[in-house]
């Protein structure tokens, strides 16, 4: 549940202040000047009295306002006193006025706020030791600080208070509609942002109720979002309903690695066990939302996971080893390799602290196979530029943003948090958007260009007649998105290549110079640190020499399989999870996940940020990089570091930028880039593809999510949904 | 204090009084006065205490008259929470402040309540000495507080309160703030051999030890305990101001402050 | 008065605990030292502890040897002032066998040192 004081958020982050502010130094002569509690404070016009007050601190009590979404002004708990106006107005939906004297703790004020307290109650259950809203509740809180301590309302001791049937909105979200007070958050935020427009009200007074008018599941990837939203117990979390009260947990900041956006998190545990997963407000990456993946697929930490080391027997079956044997046979396959058939794999999933470890251990025994599993071209500027494989517009600038071009990417399901701020772009500010690629389901109107990739040379050569080139060139802050599996086949640096020429010819024209246009979007959390670390992307070319030894680090995206590998290969996989890698592996060293280290992790944009260990490691599990220097101890190849400190100096020496937690650098080189590609483009004749097309493919893409009983779910409700008539 | 009490009970000018004393000491900083100034809401809320002008204007004036009587020890002199006397003396000055207060006529606190400690780490003077006393003669309480650091010894109130000895005891269990001149300064909470004061901020919530029974040794052993502090964000507060009243309000007024005027004693 | 007020500055006047030179604080070191080092027969036969004297001995020798390197005299104060609670705790036989035996720690076992070790140990 996240809650938190609109003055927090108002508090918006540096470089978003900037152009704001500038904006602000200019309009500060027409700033209004109101009085809140005899406090002045000057505003912009068009501020509301809910806002202003929050400025200096002064939080108005609310239910149906929220900071993101649309005013409704139906809750009326806002209501304050204004000095000659004739009855109390609604802070959250009245602009201020010049001279406007607020009085926020006048006893007006407190009466209307008793009274609508009083009426609200009226309906309310008073089930708040069975509700697991209880303790992070707003109605609650509010009560007790506004509310009175008895209701007048008598006549429903006989005819007892209003129930309303609970809906059904899938596995995720748990709906007690009894308790329902009508703020329509859940119905602002599925239209708005999410882009489902399923949730509305039914009937009038007392037959009002909030639903989805025939029975049918919230298909949305962000649909979680609404139990967050909730100002009281109606929507809650189905997996963690009845699973704890908020004050019996430990919360732990932490950062999302089931997507590339990095997105903010607050993993809550009790016990040693993750509860729950909540977001936590970053306004550069995920505002104060998270898709349906991060947040629910925390059930997969408990299931399928490596808790000892094991090693294969004479019949192939994986026994359960002590550390010491597992070591030893590890050490003793690497040792007899030679160096030319080692092959190390970086996987989705892996942190920065064990790509460096693991690249530093196979440089020393001599090999130079450290590759990622996802291909990026290595053609022309490769991987040496950071800026042709990042995100370079950032992910916060995108609603800012006058036309989008999407190449061969469903940004809704690659990056739901991404696709959440074209959507806001699109909504509030007439962004246009394109795709290229096949025709999916964005949640907003987009101009399909096609799915074949010379659409995209004819855009970048200037000879497509298409309507959007003329818009991109019209543009002023245009953005192209591509995404990284287009490049995986061998067309792929020529159209790196194209799309570098046409988002850099766009750019070279733009007035604002600051204004970056090329974006490239992975699809793993570990892919950009990898990159950055000098890991190769992509094992095809390893593959071919037929290596003798395989180190896997949480490689489990499937393309290593026995069949591609020569019959004597020996597979070492270090994972926290029993998925496609441990499957095929001679010898298991048990890893941690996301949430058991200390790890760091750069998301698409180039933002390098930390995980913080919330629970410890299951049975013998250890941290990642911890495993690979036990064992270059063994190996004979000592690594020259014994803590994390010495792991982030080593990670520093590689990249600097990576040690920087939460900065992003901005990206240069694009000429060079642009230059060193020119040779690669060759004609483009194939067509795009995405590997996520439907919302019943989003929720299980990794080891984690793959291991939850959540996500399956999900899938299956999906799918019969999909059958079902409405 | 019985000075004043029957002055101002029979008279019930306190307001002029206040005033009267403005002009009398015009160093000092007066609350009363700002008190009165407003105009006393009578409470008429059941659960919230009442607030008495009257009783108030009394401890005021006892602050004052303390700070009059023994101008050399009393270095602040401050009300808390609206009705508790607070008087603020370095540590030299805790026998004669005791002393004055238990054995002078209009105070008689003759019972000495308990003798409370604070650590404030970041003070130079970590350690807070808290003696509370009550007069049953006279229906009143008083605070006296003082501030000392580990190595720093307090004299030991016993000669003046007998009932000093087990808190004073417990002073240094807790705190391991040392009393000169107590007649039996050991242990009293702690196990013996125990290392270490407990209730300093600096000691850690889990202790430096566990104790054990072993049974090869047949006894009770002690071990090193290691647990280490994991990461946590306490997110206990509602973004909702439960208690506005105490928004920006301060919770001691001063009554004499002379910490400014002597240069304070290092 | 300025100059007054540089020397309070520079040299910060204290309360002493008990001694007030650096010759009356080690000679109380040394009276505790001799007092444990008398009690010690005594104490070796009234707890029944599995040390000889000699050991008692070098255990207190070693005791007093960790804090050899303390200068201040009221560090030195307390620390005596604490030595010699523990000494009567252990005189008037408050204290138990556990207790004196805790000096020894003799279930410790050494915890391990380098990466290795921790790592097949599984202790941080």
């Amino acid at each position: 549940m996240l809650r938190q004081p609109l003055t927090r958020a108002l508090a918006l982050s540096p470089s978003r202040v900037a152009p704001l502010a500038a904006r602000k130094f200019a309009a500060q002569a027409d700033k209004v000047e109101v009085f809140i509690d005899d406090k002045p404070v000057y505003v912009p016009p068009g501020t509301t009295v809910l806002q202003a007050a929050a400025e200096i601190g002064v939080e108005i009590p609310r239910f149906c306002y929220h900071e993101r979404l649309a005013v409704a002004g139906n809750c009326r708990m806002c209501l304050v006193e204004v000095e000659k106006s004739p009855k109390p107005v609604a802070a959250c939906a009245m602009p201020v006025m010049k001279g406007m004297r607020v009085k926020t703790n006048s006893d007006l004020t407190r009466k209307a706020r008793e009274g609508v307290m009083e009426f609200l109650l009226v309906n309310h259950p008073l089930d708040c030791p069975i509700c697991d809203q209880g303790g992070e509740c707003d109605l609650q809180d509010q009560s007790m600080a506004f509310g009175s301590d008895k209701s007048r309302f008598t006549d429903i001791h006989f005819s007892g208070k209003r129930a309303v049937e609970d809906k059904d909105v899938g596995p995720l979200i748990k709906t007690i509609m009894t308790r329902c007070i009508h703020c329509t958050r859940c119905i602002r935020f599925a239209s708005e942002v999410a882009g489902v427009d399923d949730f509305g009200t039914t009937g009038r007074g007392t037959d009002m109720q909030v639903g989805t008018y025939v029975e049918k599941m919230f298909l949305s990837e962000l649909s979680g979002n609404i139990i967050d939203l909730c100002p009281v117990g109606a929507l809650t979390s189905k997996p963690y309903s009845f699973a704890a009260r908020p004050w019996e947990t430990r919360r732990i900041d932490s950062v999302d690695v089931l997507d590339p956006l990095g997105s903010n998190i607050v993993v809550a545990t009790r016990t040693n066990e993750v509860l729950r997963i909540l977001p936590r407000t970053n306004e550069e990456i995920n505002e104060e939302w998270l898709s349906d993946k991060s947040r629910f697929a925390c059930d997969g930490l408990k299931r399928q996971r490596l808790v000892t080391p094991m090693i294969a027997d004479s019949r192939g079956n994986l026994t359960p080893v002590e550390w010491e044997e597992a070591i030893v046979a590890a050490a003793t396959a690497l040792r007899d390799c030679p160096p030319d058939k080692l092959l190390v794999v970086g996987g989705d999933l892996a942190d920065a602290e064990s790509l460096v470890a693991l690249k530093d251990l196979a440089n020393r025994l001599g090999s130079e196979a450290v590759c990622t599993e996802h291909y990026f071209p290595l053609d022309g500027a490769g991987t040496d530029l950071r800026s042709s494989y990042l995100l370079n517009t950032k992910i916060a600038n995108v609603e800012d943003a006058d036309f989008v071009l999407l190449i061969g990417t469903n940004v809704r399901f690659e990056a739901p948090l991404l696709n959440a701020r074209i959507r806001k772009a699109f909504i509030h500010k007439e962004t246009d958007v394109a795709l290229i690629g096949p025709k999916v389901d964005l949640t907003y109107e987009y101009t399909h260009v096609g799915d074949s990739a010379s659409i995209v040379k004819d855009l970048a050569t200037g000879t497509s007649s298409h309507e959007v080139l003329k818009r991109l060139e019209n543009s002023k802050r245009p953005v192209v998105i591509l995404g990284a599996d287009q490049l995986k086949t061998s067309e792929g640096p020529a159209l790196l290549a194209y799309t570098q020429e046409l988002a850099l010819s766009l750019q070279d024209k733009l007035e604002n110079k600051e204004w970056k246009v090329l974006n490239v979007l992975q699809r793993t959390a570990s892919q950009v640190a990898a990159m950055d670390l000098g890991y190769k992307p992509g094992v095809g070319e390893m593959l071919q020499k037929g290596p003798k030894v395989v180190f896997m680090l949480g490689a489990d995206a499937g393309v290593i399989t026995r069949e591609n590998l020569p019959k004597d290969c020996v597979v070492i996989y270090q994972g926290h999870h029993g998925d496609a890698g441990a499957s095929i592996a001679d010898i298991v060293l048990a890893g941690a996940a996301y949430t058991e280290k200390n790890g760091t992790y750069v998301n698409a944009e180039g933002r390098a940020q930390q995980t913080l260990p919330a629970v410890t490691p299951p049975g013998k599990a250890r941290e990642d990089w911890k495993i690979i220097r036990a064992l270059s101890e063994v190996v004979g190849a000592r690594l020259p570091y014994d803590n994390l400190e010495e792991v982030r100096a080593r990670l520093a020496e590689v990249c600097p930028s990576m040690v920087s937690y939460g900065d992003v650098q901005n990206n240069n080189y694009f000429a060079q880039a642009r230059a060193l590609a020119q040779s690669l483009q060759k004609p483009v004749s194939g067509t795009l593809d995405v590997q996520l097309k439907q919302l019943e493919d989003f929720f299980m893409t990794d080891s984690i999510s793959r291991a939850s009983p959540t996500m399956a779910k999900c899938v299956q409700a999906v799918i019969k949904q999909k059958q079902s008539p409405y | 204090m019985s000075f004043f009490l029957k002055r101002t009970l029979g008279a019930g000018r306190n307001l002029s009084r206040a005033i009267l004393n403005t002009n009398q000491y015009p160093g000092l900083q007066l609350v009363a006065s700002k008190a009165d100034q407003v105009q006393p809401q009578v409470e008429t809320r059941p659960t919230v205490a009442k607030f008495d002008p009257l009783q108030k204007a009394h401890l005021v004036d006892f602050g004052k008259y303390v700070a009059e009587c023994l101008p050399k020890f009393v270095q602040k002199v401050q009300i808390t929470a609206g009705n508790e006397l607070e008087v603020l003396v370095p540590t030299d000055g805790v026998i004669p402040v005791l002393q004055f207060l238990k054995d002078h006529h209009n105070a008689q606190f003759a019972s000495l309540v308990d003798i409370g400690g604070m650590d404030v780490p970041s003070r130079p003077y970590r350690f807070e000495i808290i003696y509370n006393l009550l007069s049953l003669r006279y229906n009143a309480r008083i605070r006296v507080k003082t501030y000392t650091d580990e190595l720093t010894p307090i004299d030991s109130a016993c000669e003046v309160f007998k009932a000093a000895n087990w808190y004073e005891r417990e002073i240094w269990d807790m705190y391991g703030v040392f009393f000169a001149n107590h007649p039996d300064l050991r242990r009293i909470l702690t196990d013996y051999g125990f290392e270490g004061h407990p209730f300093r901020k600096d000691f850690p919530l889990s202790g430096y030890v566990e104790v054990r029974y072993d049974d090869e040794q047949k006894r009770v052993v002690v071990e090193p305990l290691e647990l280490a502090q994991e990461f946590r964000r306490f997110e206990l507060s509602a973004p909702w101001e439960q208690f506005p009243n105490f928004r920006g309000n301060p919770v001691s007024e001063d009554v004499v402050d002379k910490t400014d005027d002597q240069p304070k004693k290092e | 008065m300025s100059a007054r007020q540089a020397i309070q500055v520079g040299t910060k006047t204290v309360k002493p605990v008990l001694s007030v030179t650096q010759g009356e604080a080690r000679l109380r070191v040394l009276s505790l030292y001799k007092a444990w080092y008398r009690q010690i027969p005594y104490i070796v036969k009234d707890f029944d502890i599995p040390k000889s004297e000699e050991q008692c001995r070098a255990k207190l020798k070693e005791m007093f040897l960790r804090n050899k390197d303390v200068t201040d005299i009221r560090v030195i104060d307390i620390l005596v002032i604490k030595g010699q609670m523990e000494l009567k705790e252990s005189v008037n036989v408050w204290k138990q066998k556990g207790h004196i035996m805790a000096y020894f720690k003799p279930t410790e076992e050494p915890k391990p040192k380098d990466f290795l070790s921790k790592f097949f140990s599984g202790v941080e």
